[in-house]
């Protein structure tokens, strides 16, 4: 067993920043009360906008769910996988193409001013997308996929009988959903709600470019334009606090239910064929859902994408591919290596809490982890190099801060949980017998893991690093904030285009940006069919 | 225990390899420049820099944060020279010790004292006068003062980007050194009223709100004027811009606010030499000819003229108050717009 002193010092690496941003918020000294004045606005609009994508996402989501799984009508099969397809595009990209085909001078505006002849918008009614209303909307088209997963994971488990028991005291369709359905799903809904909300918290390019005032949009601007970390400070730990609210609600939903019924893995649950208006209702919905979730950000990138495609683009997006790439696969590297040292040192019971904590960073956005970074990596740096001045006479410059080594770092803490719960679960799957035989053998500690669990592992491995991979190439905050010199990211690039209202340049990286994040839905789908 | 150090060990040795994969420090022939400007304009620049000079010139672009960055790293910092937007970045980096003077003689040569530090820490490389952009056809004055936006007859016409944007905090920094801070309040609050929704997006989304009849007066800088109408990559902005025109604010009376982008040395720069050679390329007129022509900027170097396009718009009356008292009310400013909770609009009263 290893011991727990590497317990904490994974602890230590990964709280780092919230550690630092905790005690920096300490400091009221300053403009302090700045962080005051917004506080009260960050928070009720925070709150709306993360209110009203639980309460849309936990709609489209759940019904979206039901339908796959308890109807059958054409298209099922298909809609079945592709209903996850909008995980695939981060909220930033959402933003910038629905502003693209919603605005006053898109498709659709001129399509209606064409119909009704108006000049301005004031001659007809149209919502205007740049507002939190808006965000709400385009925030949730993209980030349904979490409910609707979980969901369909949740109805796909569950046995079949309790709905033919609906069924036969007289509870069809739509009252078996509401009085069956509906209440037993609660938890995977909580779930997925759960998360949903938890990239709203993380997301920073939306809100700024619907200008909603969310927590992270106002961390971002009190220590940017205001020029005041301590306030920025405070507000970051205010958002840890709402996330550790989120958690526990999740855990909460999570905890052990008992069911009278367990699933008879020989039943499959039986599908209600669906005929006539309510056939083509379910199809309705989902081809719907799918447009707007997938259809329209996609089809408005490929547009803009082939209207600009030059050698220019092509150089952009290929020179930025290629450190993406290259950051990404260095990333993911690490990434697993530290989930592999966490997920060993959960199997022992002293440190399973401590790598719980760890993983927490998951749910920090980038830019408050990038904020609570630079500066502790900047001393690092500092007292290094005054170290190998005294014994060596030599500076080695910056090895931390503003560097690939801060990007990779980042990167870690924030992805620990996605390669760690990945592990995690096929460790479990696998068994201790294996360990036990090793152990027997006297082989221990390191040798264990570099022995018996990365040659059982290796697939799970695999499908961590893929995660891993796809999760940075769509990560924008803390990349904007910590890369070194010179690198420019697909995302970085991207968002630098958008902020000049010079997007159609940025259509060619998105859309890779967006191929990239079909990778592990694609592999998904592939392993749910295996099973 | 022994585990736990062969750990750090191992951490530490691939941090190091990251490290090597970095920016490479001091080598004679380059300079390294942190740019809050975009590339577009900047490359540009330093493409000719770089063939006048033989100097090597590497840029980290960011929008934001690039200040904190340069203070963070210290005296590590890879970092030579920083080209900045807003008075108040420039003026405040000095305040933070991230700056060193600028020894070569084109700064005092070049600029006229109220565009460069007295003790020569930042200059000012161009000029950014912050207008109104009204309709052409839904308004018909030619002259307007920043008291006449305040007035009723604005109600619901008005849009500009977000409060807490380092361009509206200098103008009502501004603002705040003409007037004080009770009027600058009463004025402010009046003008968030006036608002036609809550501000969103960026200077050019403001014009593109005056070709959608949402917003009939925007205030954003002049150069987005140009650069959208000759924007052949993006050229639906040639029908954002046509829609609207130029007033000067306040031009017959106390002058438009005018911010600047400049430069500085940093304090810890470890190609000085260079870095003072890239600033007085910087103020050379063929330098400040390419902000005016490229950028449509006024340049910082008065003899240089604005381009022909910028000129047509009219003449520029600057606000006589100078620069860095904009830059010293900068906190208050930034107070007073969170306070008035600005962001959120017209209030109902």
């Amino acid at each position: 067993m290893l011991p727990p002193v590497s317990a904490i010092v994974l602890l230590a690496l990964m709280g780092l920043p919230i550690l630092w941003l905790a005690v920096a918020a300490l400091d009221t000294t300053g403009a302090g009360g700045l962080a005051a004045a917004m506080l009260p606005t960050a928070l009720r609009e925070t709150a709306t906008l993360m209110a009203w994508v639980g309460l849309i996402t936990g709609i489209l989501g759940l019904v979206s769910a039901w339908l796959v799984t308890h109807f059958e009508f054409p298209g099922r099969r298909i809609f079945e996988w592709a209903l996850v397809l909008p995980l695939a595009i981060p909220t930033y990209l959402a933003a910038y193409t629905y502003v693209e085909f919603l605005d006053f001078t898109g498709p659709i505006q001129q399509a209606l001013r064409a119909i009704i002849g108006g000049q301005t918008i004031k001659d007809y009614w149209f919502p205007q997308i740049k507002s939190p209303t808006g965000a709400a909307f385009v925030l949730s088209m993209v980030l349904y996929p979490y409910v609707y997963a979980s969901c369909r994971a949740f109805f796909v488990m569950q046995s079949g009988s309790i709905s033919a028991a609906a069924r036969t005291l007289g509870a069809g369709g739509f009252r078996a959903f509401f009085s069956v359905t509906l209440p037993l799903s609660r938890p995977a809904l909580v779930v997925g709600i759960t998360l949903a909300m938890m990239e709203v918290v993380n997301d920073l390019g939306a809100v700024q470019y619907f200008g909603v005032n969310s927590l992270t949009a106002v961390i971002y601007s009190t220590w940017i334009n205001r020029s005041n970390f301590g306030g920025a400070a405070q507000l970051a730990v205010m958002i840890v606090l709402i996330i550790g609210l989120l958690i526990l609600l999740e855990q909460w939903a999570r905890r052990d239910r008992v069911y009278a019924l367990h699933r008879d893995s020989r039943v499959a649950p039986p599908r209600e064929q669906l005929v006539g208006a309510e056939r083509a209702l379910a199809i309705g919905f989902c081809t719907i859902l799918l447009l707007l979730g997938f259809g329209i950000p996609v089809g408005e990138l490929l547009v803009l994408a082939l209207r600009n495609l030059g050698p220019d683009a092509l150089g952009l997006t290929l020179t930025a591919g290629l450190t993406t790439v290259t950051l990404a696969a260095l990333g993911a590297f690490i990434t697993v290596c530290v989930g592999l040292i966490a997920a060993r040192l959960a199997r022992s019971r002293s440190a399973h809490g401590l790598v719980r904590i760890a993983t927490l960073g998951y749910a920090i956005p980038g830019t408050v982890l990038a904020l609570g970074l630079l500066q502790p990596l900047g001393q690092a740096d500092l007292w290094f190099n005054r170290l190998t001045m005294a014994v060596a006479h030599w500076r080695p410059g910056l090895i931390l801060s503003g560097s690939i080594a801060a990007l990779l770092y980042v990167y870690a803490i924030r992805f620990l949980a996605v390669s760690h719960s990945t592990i995690d679960a096929a460790m479990k799957k696998r068994g201790d017998t294996m360990l036990d035989a090793g152990r027997v053998l006297g082989v221990t500690g390191w040798r264990l893991l570099l022995r018996v669990d990365l040659p059982t592992l290796s697939p799970a491995l695999l499908t961590a690093a893929t995660l891993v991979f796809v999760e940075i190439v769509k990560e924008l905050p803390a990349t904007l904030l910590l890369r070194p010199l010179g690198v420019e990211t697909l995302a970085t690039v991207v968002y630098a285009r958008a902020n000049v209202s010079l997007f159609t340049e940025a259509a060619l990286p998105a859309l890779t940006i967006v191929l990239v994040g079909l990778v592990p839905v694609i592999l998904s789908t592939r392993f749910s069919d295996r099973r | 225990m022994t585990m736990t150090m062969r750990l750090s060990a191992a951490l530490l040795g691939a941090a190091m390899i990251a490290g090597t994969a970095g920016p490479s420090f001091a080598q004679s022939g380059e300079v390294n420049i942190y740019s809050y400007r975009e590339p577009g304009l900047i490359q540009p620049l330093l493409d000719k820099f770089s063939a006048a000079t033989g100097v090597k010139a590497t840029v980290l672009y960011a929008g934001d944060g690039l200040l904190e960055r340069v203070a963070a790293e210290g005296e590590l910092s890879p970092v030579d020279v920083v080209l900045t937007v807003d008075i108040g970045n420039l003026v405040g980096a000095k305040t933070q010790g991230l700056t060193q003077p600028i020894t070569t003689a084109a700064l005092a040569e070049r600029l006229s004292p109220e565009f460069r530090d007295a003790e020569g820490h930042w200059a000012a490389l161009s000029l950014r006068a912050r207008v109104f952009y009204v309709s052409k056809d839904r308004v018909d004055a030619t002259a307007l003062t920043y008291e006449d936006i305040a007035k009723p007859e604005w109600k619901g016409r008005l849009c500009t980007r977000p409060g807490d944007h380092a361009y509206n905090i200098g103008l009502v920094a501004n603002r705040i050194a003409a007037w004080g801070e009770d009027k600058t309040r009463t004025w402010l609050t009046a003008v968030r009223d006036n608002m036609s929704a809550p501000p969103a997006g960026n200077d050019r989304a403001q014009v593109k709100a005056i070709l959608e009849g949402s917003c009939d007066l925007a205030i954003a800088n002049t150069y987005y004027m140009g650069l959208m109408l000759t924007n052949d990559a993006e050229p639906e902005q040639k029908d954002w811009a046509a829609s609207a025109r130029i007033v000067y604010p306040d031009a017959e009376g106390e002058g438009t606010q005018v911010n600047a982008a400049g430069a500085f040395i940093a304090k810890h720069a470890p190609n000085l030499e260079n870095a003072n050679k890239l600033v007085e390329f910087l103020l050379s007129d063929e330098a400040q000819q390419l902000y005016a022509d490229a950028n449509y900027e006024y340049p910082a170097v008065t003899s240089v003229k604005p381009a022909e396009l910028t000129q047509s718009w009219g003449a520029l009356n600057p606000s006589k108050v100078s620069l860095t008292a904009t830059a010293d009310f900068r906190d208050e400013a930034a107070a007073l717009i969170d306070e008035l909770k600005f962001n959120e609009g017209a209030q109902a009263q």
